[in-house]
């Protein structure tokens, strides 16, 4: 399934070449700007990959009246534009397309970035139709996504701008979340971040709305949402956990953690963390257990596991193959932030 | 070409000072943690530092210590390293 979508500029999303057109800038192709408000509705991110200066990142944003998710217009080599983009949305070169009218270009990217789809912009014009471009589940969230990571890219300039530490930035800019249980309402987004999300997710295995609705309603597991939001913006339910309900101290197993890649690097993977650990005590746990799939792409997610004191032993399994990472929660245990806000707690 | 664990942690003070933004980390001693206070590595930083140390040195931090025990200090991180590279 693609992801984001990568344009070109000259001669594709616009009908002439931005330096050559003196004082009144080309128009948008009207064909191709179709398909990108098409495809951004269906959750679809765009993005912009372009040899001119940056203002033209701009010009276009304005002409298409659209937030670009990222835009990397400069000299460099458009392998290496395309490499930016992945890292900072968190996609894999799978996830990607590429759209450009320039044959060099194409194979350039072709060459260097095998999984990236290439596409001429006569392919893209049509793409729509494409079963790469139809993601089967569409949220609200995931059609605000391409303005979400415009909010992004002017939180990061004020981070690169601020002088203390993270977890200073993260309070100065008002972050805010929430954890709340799980509503009906909150199932078609539950579903979607457990078919996406994969970076900062524990089991790795997409969960039906109605196997979810299943967890909810059970007696024997509670269903934990986390919102996130601050001064730039809200980026709404950007995470889960499934925790089998508590009852039979003194353990307390959490078979699915999943966050949405949008949450990297703003303390909400480590404030859920601590709080699941808090809540597991205050309900008189000794431990805390996270059966984890170790992949090559939820290095992440380990990461945020080793940082809030989780430990596997190599050879423990859960019984599903998944290696049991787990912590006590007699001593050390993460501080939850104070802009954790958990309405309803007991 | 080998490189020892005081080159390795001399290059890591820089790689950590541009994954986290925050410049005063040129100067940390061998024994600052990375996670918790000290460095405060998150999964975002922590996910920038392992690939520079993958690019750099081909050492995949990840793949090889389940536990990511070799991030417990600078110092930890660096002689991890220099034994694999």
């Amino acid at each position: 399934m693609i992801k984001c979508v990568v344009w070109d500029i000259d001669n594709t999303l616009l009908d002439g070449v931005y330096l050559e057109s003196g004082e009144q800038p080309p128009p948008a192709n009207p064909v191709l700007l179709g398909v990108l408000h098409e495809l951004a509705r269906r959750g679809i991110l765009q993005a912009l990959a372009s040899k001119n200066p940056p203002a033209v990142a701009d010009y276009v944003a304005r002409l298409a009246g659209l937030d670009f998710a990222a835009a990397e217009c400069g000299w460099d080599a458009k392998p290496d534009a395309l490499g930016r983009i992945a890292a900072s949305l968190g996609l894999a070169d799978a996830e990607m397309a590429f759209v450009d009218d320039d044959m060099l270009e194409r194979a350039e990217v072709a060459a260097a970035l095998p999984d990236v789809l290439v596409l001429t912009p006569e392919d893209a014009a049509e793409a729509a139709s494409w079963p790469q471009f139809n993601p089967p589940v569409v949220t609200a969230e995931a059609r605000r996504r391409g303005q979400l990571y415009a909010e992004r890219s002017r939180r990061q300039a004020a981070a690169g701008q601020f002088g203390g530490s993270r977890a200073e930035f993260l309070r100065h800019i008002g972050t805010r979340v929430t954890i709340a249980q799980a509503t009906a309402a909150d199932l078609p987004r539950l579903h979607e971040l457990s078919v996406r999300t994969h970076q900062l997710n524990s089991a790795g295995e997409p969960l039906t709305e109605e196997e979810l609705d299943d967890l909810r309603s059970s007696a024997g597991h509670d269903v934990i949402t986390v919102r996130l939001a601050d001064d730039f913006g809200d980026d709404g339910l950007v995470g889960a956990a499934i925790q089998v309900a508590r009852g039979q101290p003194p353990d307390v197993s959490v078979p699915l953690v999943m966050m949405s890649c949008r949450a990297l690097g703003r303390g909400t993977l480590d404030a859920l963390l601590a709080w699941l650990c808090r809540s597991a005590a205050g309900a008189g746990a000794a431990r805390l257990h996270v059966p984890c799939r170790v992949t090559d792409r939820n290095v992440p997610f380990r990461l945020a596991l080793a940082a809030s004191g989780f430990r596997a032993e190599p050879g423990e399994r859960a019984p599903d193959g998944r290696v049991l990472f787990s912590r006590p929660l007699d001593r050390d245990l993460p501080a939850v932030p104070e802009y954790v806000l958990a309405p309803g707690e007991p | 070409m080998t490189a020892t664990a005081d080159q390795v942690a001399a290059e890591l003070r820089d790689v950590l000072a541009e994954v986290t933004g925050r410049d005063e980390l040129r100067a940390i001693p061998l024994a600052t943690p990375l996670f918790g206070g000290g460095v405060g590595l998150d999964s975002l930083a922590g996910t920038l530092l392992l690939r520079q140390v993958q690019r750099r040195y081909g050492v995949d931090v990840a793949a090889e210590d389940l536990n990511l025990d070799s991030l417990e200090t600078l110092g930890t991180l660096a002689a991890f390293i220099a034994a694999r590279s």
